[in-house]
């Protein structure tokens, strides 16, 4: 079997970083990977990034050396992707952080509010309502994580879990503040625009899973393959038809569902950030859908059907 | 160390001529940083001092054109301020209170700059839309939030001594734009921008601060700008809290921005050095 060399440069300033030998032609970007871990530990397989051109996309781990365009000398540019932090990880410390914060202030634990304030309870039923809402949303967040998510990558870098962190606790704890506070004034159309509310919230969490599942369902365990997804039986995924980030869409409607209920400014900003950035990402995953299928159906736009 | 072995056979032998792994080595090849981008400068220095260059193609004939005039125009603009508070202060005889001699100019000039971000967003200047807008807002929250919405302060000393700091600096700053998008900068010119800025920048900065804090009571006083409990929209803003935490604000981002400008200084004006050697 003839076998290949295989030698790493670093991408910016072309020094070579590592010689491997006898190199099978089978193995795959990660099996070369975990050999040069062994040269250099302090890069460990999910902080490289291997590259053909220096300014180049990176190399898949599935991908396999004889099914590259490489010589039997094959040359790879190597650039620090920086520390690693596993995305499940993340996910689950942004997450839990609103889920307990929110609690602290629906609680009025002390500091919080003034003294005579600590561990009594809002006298709006809306305000009950709210904190069982937000609790749901982010418990289903968590389960969804442990057991629905399928991730392409299983890392991102480390500083992301700081400012995520600093974003979603940072809401929480301001949305929470005005909610649970003893000056709280409830939603001026009353228990009508409760009702309508905690409607299109539910509606929206409902949405939201399902279009989770069915993206779920489109990748079998293990693989990181990648399908156009499509409407199923589940009425929920008929928004499919129309936008391609559906989870998205029914993010923000139970967001502004939430708003609605509570009548807080604060809601309202944090639903409005959030739908800048769903749509920055849909978008993106929109472009690349286009790319990577040339059947894309063309009726769909990104997060808002017909508009964005 | 320079070979890995392979799963499956004997350890492979090491080649002869290969560097340590280990060692990093050679620096990244230093970028040449050009002072006169042809796009006419970038801020990432408060308009104080430094620049960050790049070398990118420059705006078109009709963009250079109207940067031209625009940075013609800023710097004419800043030049009457100038000239108004030396004629205010010669007419009245103290340094005090000179801020109503030039209201009007110092509101409209530095609000003007907003049109800024517009050429960063466009592409015709080469600089960051997000760090220009930043530097913008900072000044015109200065000159309007502060000094114009607290009358209070403005017989304050301490609005000379940022109002100063910034005309001296916009009028460098403007005039070397305007030079070097056509491409005739003197070297005064450049020297003057990236080594004022050494005391212009903590001067501009004391003034800011100072103005800031001596509005602070009033603020507290009158509840400028600031909502409370309860309300419908459930929502409050303390504006006192807020400009205390814009003063603290001040404690990272200003070093960091000295420094690198004194890093921009020490490129900028070496290489010139070795430019004019080379001659």
């Amino acid at each position: 079997m003839k076998h290949y060399e295989v030698e790493i440069l670093d991408a910016k300033t072309r020094e070579k970083l590592c010689f491997l030998d006898k190199v099978e032609p089978q193995a795959t970007i990660a099996e070369i990977k975990n050999l040069f871990t062994k040269t250099h530990p302090q890069w460990y397989p999910a902080r490289q990034s291997l590259r053909l051109d220096p300014k180049g996309r990176s190399l898949k781990d599935e991908d396999i050396l004889q099914s590259l365009p490489v010589g039997t000398t094959a040359t790879f540019y190597f650039r620090d992707l920086g520390a690693q932090i596993s995305w499940v990880t993340v996910f689950l410390t942004e997450y839990a952080g609103p889920l307990l914060i929110y609690l602290l202030f629906y609680f009025r634990v002390p500091f919080l509010y003034g003294p005579r304030y600590d561990f009594t309870a809002s006298r709006h039923a809306v305000v009950h309502l709210a904190c069982a809402c937000h609790s749901f949303h982010y418990i289903k967040r968590l389960l969804e994580t442990l057991f629905v998510h399928r991730f392409s990558h299983g890392t991102m870098p480390l500083r992301n879990i700081f400012k995520n962190c600093t974003y979603y606790w940072g809401f929480a704890a301001w949305m929470a503040y005005y909610i649970n506070h003893p000056l709280y004034t409830p939603p001026a159309y009353g228990d009508e625009q409760v009702k309508l509310a905690l409607a299109v919230f539910l509606f929206c969490q409902l949405g939201n899973f399902s279009i989770h599942v069915a993206l779920r369902n489109l990748r079998p365990a293990g693989s990181k393959t990648r399908k156009i997804p499509y409407p199923t039986r589940n009425p929920f995924t008929w928004l499919f038809l129309l936008v391609s980030c559906p989870n998205y869409t029914y993010e923000v409607g139970s967001w502004i569902g939430f708003t609605i209920m509570t009548q807080c400014l604060p809601v309202a900003l944090f639903s409005l950030v959030g739908f800048v950035q769903m749509a920055i990402w849909a978008q993106g995953k929109h472009r690349s859908y286009l790319r990577e299928f040339r059947d894309y159906p063309p009726l769909r736009s990104p997060i808002v059907p017909f508009l964005l | 160390m320079a070979a890995a072995a392979p799963p499956s056979t004997a350890p492979g032998k090491p080649r002869p001529s290969l560097p340590p792994c280990a060692e990093s080595g050679r620096r990244p090849r230093e970028r040449r940083n050009m002072a006169a981008a042809a796009g006419g400068g970038s801020r990432a220095d408060n308009g104080y001092g430094g620049q960050q260059p790049r070398r990118r193609k420059g705006p078109g004939a009709l963009a250079t054109a109207y940067l031209v005039v625009y940075n013609v125009v800023m710097t004419a603009g800043w030049l009457v301020i100038a000239v108004g508070l030396v004629r205010a202060y010669l007419a009245k005889g103290s340094y005090h209170s000179l801020y109503y001699s030039i209201e009007k100019p110092l509101k409209f000039f530095q609000t003007g700059a907003l049109l800024e971000i517009l050429h960063c967003a466009f592409g015709i200047v080469p600089s960051s839309v997000v760090l220009t807008a930043f530097q913008v807002m900072s000044r015109v929250f200065l000159t309007w939030a502060v000094t114009h919405s607290v009358k209070e302060v403005q017989t304050e000393d301490s609005v000379l001594l940022f109002v100063v700091a910034w005309t001296i600096t916009e009028i460098i700053r403007y005039s070397f734009y305007t030079f070097s998008l056509l491409n005739h900068l003197p070297y005064l010119i450049k020297w003057a921008r990236y080594t004022l800025f050494i005391i212009l920048y903590p001067m501009g900065v004391s003034g800011e601060l100072l103005t800031i804090y001596a509005a602070l009571p009033f603020v507290r006083q009158s509840g400028l700008y600031s909502i409370s409990l309860p309300n419908k929209y459930n929502f409050s803003f303390d504006y006192y809290t807020f400009l205390i935490l814009v003063m603290i604000s001040y404690i990272p981002l200003f070093p960091q921005l000295y420094f690198h400008m004194l890093r921009q200084r020490r490129k900028v004006l070496s290489h010139t050095e070795e430019h004019k050697k080379s001659e």
